[in-house]
């Protein structure tokens, strides 16, 4: 590498990181207490309700619907929602009649199993939805969202191009040195490089899984634009009669894709669906699998599948995002080790910046100082 | 353990990358014998983060 490339690099890394390190390490401190929001959500008793006796049979997802729909009988079922880890979790949306978005209803979460109904409490009333909209947009909604999508993308850059100036920098140094007498500013740079080269890959999947997820309005906006609504676009007929049952569409979808599971029904009329058709979404049941959507679109006067499809690569890719940077997949040992890569990252953030802040104070006049030459004057 | 030439440099930091990519990797693709192939693998870089930490903390007897 010439010394004008690895100067480049330099800058890259120290712009990237100092840009983002302020977010990444409210990223750090609320992301290490989320890894166990399962844990904490039990002790804080802020987790729904999802008991049920064993052999204990299913309420009939219309049941389901209308005891949903009590909540505000002003408003209509528009989608259907099911947890992949808690059989016994519904979440119902309930819009306005002629609302094709999901903005101006509300949702209502019940049990399965009993039907019992409970509230959905407002993120700032529970410390895990606290801390999870201080992680997600710094509770400033939409754009928050946006803003820390590329402070993610920074922090992979930052990894990357960090990964670029620790070669040259370790040329003479043995790996994993920590010179902890020679000075505040040595004693940081090793701790820095040590650490961030150790969890390199872990720091860039989480990152990138991170903005990835960030962008997920974007994401799934355009596969609604674009592939679903090509695909309603095929089944314009408008509704005539009488819908049949939500049990009956989700049974159509499912046979439609033996082995799966439910994981959405979207209604007809909203921008997920056709005018006539239901979009049934479901997916597959291992760590995997689950994370890979199908769609059905389900004739709602017929009940008979009308066309079924795959979702695009870039769904799965934001599907995936989701175990990679929460580090739900692998039980509590993986939650853990999640937990510990975090600190450390916390750690990388933190020396990177004293670094930053013991710099030289300009290349001159480190050069002078390492020749030995009298400092005129700052930089 | 050598830190001269890049082959020296890249040697350790590219086995916890690929032990790093071999965890991540594991525990999405199965339960039991791949969650095991996750933990041991995913903990090999912070042992090393914290063996090198506690060998060379301030007061102790300076050993690599």
């Amino acid at each position: 590498m010439t010394p004008a490339s690895l100067r480049g690099w330099r800058l890259v890394h120290r712009w990237t990181s100092l840009i983002c390190s302020a977010n990444l390490l409210i990223l750090c401190v609320t992301g290490l207490i989320l890894v166990f929001h399962h844990e904490i959500q039990h002790l804080m008793g802020e987790e729904l309700d999802s008991s049920y006796t064993e052999g204990q049979a299913r309420l009939p997802l219309q049941s389901l619907v209308d005891i949903a729909q009590k909540a505000d009988p002003t408003l209509v079922p528009k989608l259907l929602s099911f947890d992949p880890e808690d059989k016994a979790v519904n979440y119902i949306y309930l819009g306005k009649p002629e609302e094709r978005g999901f903005d101006l209803g509300r949702w209502v979460v019940l049990n399965g199993f009993t039907g019992a109904n409970q509230m959905l409490k407002q993120p700032e009333e529970t410390l895990v939805g606290f801390l999870l909209k201080l992680h997600v947009d710094l509770f400033t909604g939409f754009a928050g969202q946006m803003f820390v999508g590329v402070m993610g993308l920074l922090f992979v850059v930052s990894t990357v191009s960090g990964l670029v100036v620790y070669g040259p920098f370790m040329k003479k140094l043995a790996f994993g040195i920590l010179r902890f007498g020679r000075g505040t500013r040595i004693g940081n740079i090793d701790l820095h490089n040590l650490f961030g080269v150790a969890t390199l890959v872990w720091a860039f999947v989480v990152g990138l899984t991170g903005a990835i997820l960030s962008f997920s309005p974007l994401i799934t906006g355009y596969w609604q634009k674009t592939e679903l609504a090509a695909m309603t676009a095929r089944h314009p007929e408008p509704m005539t009669g009488p819908a049949v049952s939500i049990d009956r569409v989700a049974a159509a979808g499912l046979a439609a894709f033996p082995g799966k599971d439910l994981a959405f029904i979207a209604y007809p009329g909203n921008e997920y669906a056709g005018s006539r058709h239901f979009s049934v979404l479901v997916r597959g049941h291992t760590e995997l699998t689950q994370r890979l959507l199908s769609v059905a679109l389900v004739d709602a006067e017929t009940g008979v599948v009308a066309e079924a499809a795959g979702t695009p690569w870039y769904m799965t890719v934001l599907m995936l995002s989701g175990p990679f940077h929460f580090g739900d997949y692998g039980g509590l040992p993986l939650q853990i080790i999640w937990a510990l890569f975090t600190i450390v990252t916390g750690v990388v953030t933190v020396t990177g910046f004293v670094v930053w802040l013991k710099r030289p104070r300009t290349r001159a006049a480190s050069d002078r100082n390492a020749s030995g030459a009298k400092l005129g004057s700052k930089a | 353990m050598s830190g001269a030439g890049m082959g020296g440099v890249w040697r350790i930091p590219a086995a916890l990358a690929g032990l790093s990519i071999v965890g991540l990797a594991a525990a999405i693709l199965g339960d039991g014998f791949w969650d095991w192939l996750c933990w041991a693998t995913l903990s090999v870089p912070l042992a090393v983060c914290a063996v090198k930490l506690w060998r060379q903390w301030p007061g102790r007897s300076a050993s690599l």
